[in-house]
């Protein structure tokens, strides 16, 4: 467990008082708040899964809605079309899409710039066309209906939720420490000097978008698990754009910092929502602010500082008591 | 087939207008404008505004929006992206992306969801050997046209446009001979708004003004430049002239839900075959 060594007992402690306030608020919320907090675990799942990769290696992903309406339309095949039980629908979702990830990834990682950016993107816009012209088999406009559900209740759907999303984070944080993700990160610094030192760049940066391709189209099967229903719209810019977004306000390749983005993004719209009309002008608004002040992030950065504040008081009190 | 070869010509014209101001500001700034489609937009609402509200003669409502637009475009390069030059691409890429949905927004919030109208500054048709077009495609074929070769005069033949090329091509040499490069990226980012906003005010009578507009059109820059080559100009042309020909002969023989594809299936085409697009330098990636 090397890869731990680099985790405080701070961060241990902080990411399991975390944990247990989600665990909590079903608790307290109503329905309604805990229905839009399943969505926002998701949306955090596919936050983490681009981060993983776009955040440690650099290259930027404009259509992560593909892994994510891949997955999504997966599930929903398996369920609806073929009757198979939900369970099912989760590790199919995740294989489709590493499909679809080598697909995209071969031939596009091999370039800089942003090549593979824009062969993201359109990939994305054609797999949503082509699921409005095939609209005999994906049900075109209205998507799939009708999923049967894997769990009854809604609070057990969102303990589920939560449990993948803080399977999803550890798995993928462990890979980001190990020297795994080091060569990740150093892709980021300087491709040229890594392929010098003899690595393979482009092995990595493709097996890193086969992870976040799968941690990305099993979040998409557990989305249309809990609203029963896959429909375009998860193909859609727009989807990315926002998970992009995301990730860039939580701070970028951290991992824990996408979880954060996505919850602080999704409960600011939720609480926009007294200012109707002029709620999505008020979230650009506030989006250029952040990209323009904290062009670092807001989540990460402010951990890293809390987290140094908290042990320069711990160092005060050691050394008083030593003294 | 000649309506294939008449519409056809029209929206490659179009498409050719907005992807020279995308490719330029790439190719110069090396700044991939995802506010682009809302330039395109905002031009044309400002007609629409001026002639509408203002009652401002069509000709005059023109000239006014697309000035406005490349003070729009000035202004945003300034302000908001300059001070992110020094930080990750990602960054100025962001901020792009978020004047554009922000400018979306305002028009949604000012001109409400429905489409607005703007009158044809030509009313007749004309028939072309059987094949009738509106006078307003023709007027947008030759406007478009007329500054295409506006531009490429510009960048011939005047100093201004010799210190744009300069700077595209060694951004440090270009420094070093005395070419202030920060306000070169100014000049170019209000002028490739100008074009857009030009090419918005062209086909506002033809097309629906709504506040989304400017997405798909955003889209087909993209791929339009991806398969002329990333801040190749000439490239960017002839992909305007391919996809807007392979377009509208898919829209004629199959449906025009499928030729809404062909612009981003040829992207992960030319993407997989040559990267570096047909006209772009190898050195671009």
């Amino acid at each position: 467990m090397l890869a731990w060594g680099s985790l405080s007992k701070t961060d241990v402690i902080a990411a399991i008082a975390v944990i247990a306030l989600l665990a909590v608020a079903p608790l307290v919320g109503s329905r309604y708040i805990v229905g839009i907090m399943t969505v926002a675990l998701c949306y955090a799942i596919w936050a983490t899964s681009w981060d993983f990769m776009s955040g440690l290696t650099g290259r930027e992903n404009f259509g992560h809605a593909l892994f994510i309406g891949t997955g999504a339309y997966t599930a929903g095949f398996l369920n609806v079309s073929f009757g198979l039980s939900p369970c099912w629908g989760f590790p199919a979702a995740a294989i489709v899409a590493v499909l679809f990830s080598l697909v995209i990834g071969i031939p596009t990682l091999r370039l800089r710039g942003p090549y593979f950016a824009l062969a993201m993107l359109s990939g994305a816009v054609v797999m949503q066309k082509l699921s409005i012209i095939f609209s005999e088999t994906t049900g075109g406009q209205d998507g799939l209906n009708g999923l049967s559900p894997m769990l009854r209740s809604q609070v057990s759907a969102y303990y589920f939720t939560l449990a993948a999303l803080v399977v999803t984070v550890i798995v993928l944080k462990f890979i980001a420490l190990s020297p795994w993700g080091t060569i990740l990160r150093a892709i980021r610094g300087d491709e040229a000097t890594c392929q010098a030192a003899g690595i393979n760049v482009n092995f990595y940066k493709i097996s890193a978008l086969m992870i976040s391709a799968a941690f990305a189209g099993f979040g998409g099967a557990l989305y249309a698990n809990y609203q029963l229903q896959v429909g375009p719209d998860l193909f859609d810019v727009a989807l990315s754009i926002n998970i992009i977004i995301m990730v860039y306000v939580g701070g970028m390749g951290s991992i824990y910092g996408a979880v954060g983005g996505a919850l602080l993004l999704i409960g600011l719209t939720e609480g926009l929502r007294s200012f109707s009309e002029y709620r999505l002008w008020v979230y650009t608004l506030i989006l250029i602010l952040i990209l323009f002040f904290i062009p670092n992030g807001v989540i990460a950065p402010a951990w890293v500082r809390l987290r140094e504040w908290i042990k320069g008081r711990g160092a005060l009190f050691t050394r008083r008591a030593s003294a | 087939m000649l309506d294939i070869l008449i519409y056809g010509a029209v929206i490659s014209a179009v498409y050719a207008l907005l992807a020279v101001g995308f490719t330029l500001i790439f190719g110069v700034a090396r700044i991939l404008n995802l506010a682009h489609g809302a330039f395109y937009a905002l031009g044309a609402y400002c007609v629409y505004t001026l002639t509408a509200n203002l009652h401002v003669p069509l000709v005059v409502a023109a000239i006014i929006a697309v000035l406005l637009v490349a003070l729009f475009g000035i202004a945003m390069e300034r302000v908001l992206v300059r001070p992110l030059r020094r930080l990750p691409p990602l960054a100025v890429l962001m901020m792009t992306l978020a004047v554009g949905l922000m400018v979306e927004q305002i028009l949604l919030l000012i001109f409400g969801s429905e489409a607005r109208n703007v009158p044809s500054l030509v009313e007749s048709s004309f028939n072309f050997g059987g094949v009738l077009l509106s006078g307003q495609r023709l007027l947008a074929f030759f406007c478009s046209v007329a500054i295409l070769g506006g531009l490429w005069l510009f960048m011939q033949h005047t100093r201004l446009g010799a210190a744009i090329l300069a700077v595209s091509q060694d951004p440090e040499g270009a420094r070093y001979m005395g070419i202030p490069s920060d306000r070169i990226f100014s000049i170019v980012m209000g002028l490739s708004a100008a074009i857009a906003a030009a090419a918005g005010v062209l086909v506002a009578p033809f097309q629906s003004v709504i506040p989304g507009m400017g997405l798909l059109p955003l889209v087909k820059a993209f791929a339009i430049v991806i398969v002329g080559g990333l801040g190749s100009i000439p490239g960017s042309i002839v992909g305007a002239l391919l996809l807007g020909y392979t377009e509208t002969i898919v829209a004629f023989k199959a449906s025009i839900e499928w030729s809404q594809i062909v612009s981003v299936a040829a992207v992960l085409i030319v993407l997989i075959i040559r990267p570096a697009g047909f006209f772009g330098k190898r050195a671009a990636f």
